[in-house]
């Protein structure tokens, strides 16, 4: 059920405001756009999941409502701040304290445990150690990991790096949790369990969630859920009250 | 805490690259040192023979050129039977004397001119002076005349002697000798006819302490006996200045030595302001000669000063290459290492980690390589000190020699009218002498600094490429690697 196409919901309090957002990559002197003239405002404390196929601009539209990548025009306002011409120290400051990212392939450091990847993520806070403990402890046991503090990623099950890579995205207590295809590596029974966690956590948390996924199963599990097409979206469903 | 452990967590993963890199520095490092060992080992030969040339407080030493001989023949002519001299005889012409029997004993100055007595006194007032004693290197020579015209011409016998100041024992020849038997000058010696000899003069010639010694035919007594380091070329007989200057004669006027010195030997304030001592007293004396001891250094040949020029010239470069080329090679294995680190990078970055952070984390894992490289080199360093040790042959030292006189004497026997020269060589004390030096290289302090600096310059340079490579990463464009 297509509702809108680029559509621009009124809204009190949203988190994110994107007016006419586009981001065009150039190569060989061509252009390549892979978000056109976006409209979209995303509500605190809201559930939205992307889809589309490869290559029409999912994983951009993420990384620019994550501060991880700047638009090429238009405006991106979070939280007040227009992130697509913020200073770079700004942006970067927003994402440490404010957005927690969960990718498809963990992200997590080979070489630190479980306990001191999710201990990565408040460095930049400059957490006190013994805040990062006591922060680091409770975010594994959010996510049923206490037991593999000190085991590496690659002593865990596909399942468990990435149950440590979303306490790594809580343990800063984030208002945005972003998650590019976080089930996309994941057998059918992890990827339920993961969701499951997701759904739990976003319910208890009033976290705002978009996730970018190909699965249908997991996208239906959304408040909103859009489609990505040659750059542009269009809302499919809203559940949202 | 952290940093630390993700940097150790770091290096043991990568631990096979981490050890190649610190490897490659470490033979550089390792080189460095021993060239350093080996250089320093050459230079202390080097000073070991300078030192017993000028005294071990010595910084500088004054000198002049020797006059012109005066009109008079200050030089000696020996003829003897057959076309060109007398029948019978031989005979022996100095100094405007002809001698035809007896002994004739001078004791005369040669390579050096003579130089005023209280030229040291206005040396010492200099600014940057800390002492300054004044010497004279003289030769004792000594011809016998054969008593009946039958008889052989002996070959004239020559003996190198240092006219020592007493009252400044720190500087001059004496300073560096080692006292073996019997005691040292006093100042109560300093018109006595006493005299300290080299022991190897002494065992040769079969003196002793009490034993009687003719210089400038006056017998002097033997108070002690001292030896030398084994790379130098001692003064043979030390006696006190004012009876050398009393007894000895200067070849250009014919005249007496008296109040004449014919080396002065400088000590400076300090290590720093001998450059200034320099300029002091080419400024009072322009017409000295006033030389250091790197100036006398470079005045030595023989494989020594070889040795100084292969560890001064090639050894450096070799070390300096060697470095380059593991600087470069650390260089390129750390970028390497962080490109396929990027989406580490990436994920850290979009963590919210500063860029001056992922810099310093990778600055940290390169430092600590070159760290550890620069340990494994100090020991490569001592162990090649400990090798060049081992293997290293003796090495020779000409020297110009500090005692030679300049008496050219031309001695022609009775048996033949054409001149022969004494001793094999001119009557003189040779003007060049040839030594032995034993080569010690050891690792100094500074070579372990400098080890310790190259390592972090190393693991900093090493660094600083690939940190720059991982601090201009744009999040996105480092995650997208994932992908």
């Amino acid at each position: 059920m297509d509702i809108s196409h680029g559509t621009v919901l009124p809204d009190q309090n949203p988190v994110y405001r994107l007016t006419q957002v586009s981001k065009i990559y150039r190569k060989g002197g061509r252009e390549i756009p892979a978000v056109r003239d976006l409209d979209l405002e995303i509500r605190a404390g809201e559930w939205l999941a992307v889809q589309g196929k490869t290559g029409h601009g999912k994983t951009t539209l993420l990384q620019l409502l994550g501060g991880l990548d700047r638009p090429t025009q238009g405006r991106l306002d979070f939280g007040g701040a227009d992130l697509a011409k913020a200073p770079e120290s700004d942006v970067r400051k927003v994402r440490a304290s404010s957005f927690g990212f969960i990718f498809q392939t963990f992200n997590l450091v080979p070489t630190l445990t479980a306990a001191e990847n999710v201990e990565a993520a408040l460095i930049p806070l400059g957490t006190r150690h013994a805040d990062r403990r006591h922060k680091v402890r409770a975010a594994l046991g959010s996510v049923g990991l206490s037991d593999r503090a000190q085991h590496l990623p690659a002593e865990l099950s596909g399942g468990q790096q990435q149950r440590v890579a979303i306490a790594r995205a809580l343990v800063k207590e984030p208002r945005v949790l972003l998650a590019d295809e976080p089930t996309g590596n994941l057998d059918e029974d992890t990827r339920d369990e993961i969701i499951a966690l997701l759904d739990t956590l976003w319910r208890e948390r009033g976290l705002t969630l978009i996730l970018v996924t190909h699965d249908s199963a997991v996208a239906r599990r959304a408040q909103r859920i859009g489609l990505m097409r040659n750059g542009r979206l269009s809302i499919r469903q809203d559940t949202r009250a | 805490m952290f940093f630390l452990t993700y940097l150790r967590r770091e290096l043991r993963r990568r631990m096979r690259q981490a050890i190649f890199i610190a490897l490659g520095l470490a033979i550089g490092i390792g080189l460095v040192i021993t060239v350093m060992g080996a250089s320093s080992g050459v230079k202390a030969a080097q000073a070991k023979v300078l030192r017993a040339l000028y005294g071990i407080g010595t910084d500088v030493t004054v000198t002049t050129k020797p006059k012109p001989p005066s009109s008079r023949p200050t030089t000696g002519q020996a003829t003897g039977p057959g076309p060109g001299g007398n029948a019978g005889h031989a005979t022996v012409c100095l100094n405007g004397k002809c001698y035809t029997s007896g002994t004739i004993d001078t004791l005369v100055s040669g390579d050096h001119g003579a130089l005023s007595a209280v030229t040291a006194a206005k040396i010492a007032q200099l600014g940057h002076v800390s002492a300054a004693a004044g010497g004279l290197l003289l030769t004792d020579n000594r011809i016998v005349l054969p008593k009946t015209s039958s008889s052989q011409l002996q070959p004239p016998t020559s003996t190198s002697v240092d006219g020592t100041d007493i009252a400044h024992p720190k500087l001059g020849p004496l300073s560096n000798a080692s006292l073996t038997k019997g005691r040292t000058f006093t100042t109560a010696d300093a018109d006595a006819n006493v005299a300290v000899v080299d022991a190897n003069y002494a065992t040769a010639h079969k003196l002793k302490v009490g034993s009687a010694i003719t210089i400038a035919s006056k017998k002097f007594t033997i108070v002690g006996l001292v030896t030398q380091p084994q790379a130098s070329s001692p003064p043979e007989v030390y006696i006190p200045l004012k009876r050398a200057q009393a007894l000895a004669t200067d070849p250009a006027t014919g005249k007496s030595m008296k109040n004449e010195i014919n080396t002065v030997y400088v000590s400076a304030a300090s290590a720093a302001d001998i450059g200034a001592v320099q300029k002091e007293i080419q400024h009072l004396l322009p017409q000295a000669t006033v030389t250091s001891s790197s100036d006398l250094a470079s005045e030595i040949t023989g494989s020594a000063a070889s040795a100084a020029k292969l560890a001064g010239a090639l050894g450096k470069w070799l070390a300096v290459l060697v470095l380059i080329a593991a600087f470069a090679v650390a260089s390129l294995l750390t970028m390497a290492a962080v490109a396929r680190r990027v989406p580490e990078f990436g994920t850290l970055k979009a963590l919210g980690w500063r860029s001056g952070r992922i810099v310093s984390q990778v600055l940290g894992e390169s430092v600590g390589t070159g760290i550890i490289g620069g340990a494994i080199g100090i020991g490569l360093g001592f162990a090649g000190v400990a090798v060049i040790d081992k293997i290293a042959p003796k090495l020779s030292a000409t020297v110009p020699a500090a005692t030679s006189s300049g008496l050219q004497t031309s001695v022609a026997g009775p048996g033949g009218g054409g001149p022969v020269s004494g001793g094999g060589g001119p009557l003189s004390g040779a003007s060049h002498a040839t030594i032995a030096v034993p080569m010690s290289a050891s690792v100094t302090l500074s070579a372990i600094v400098l080890a310790v600096l190259l390592a972090v310059a190393g693991g900093l340079l090493a660094g600083s490429f690939g940190g720059w490579r991982a601090a201009r990463l744009r999040p996105a464009a480092a995650l997208a690697r994932v992908a």
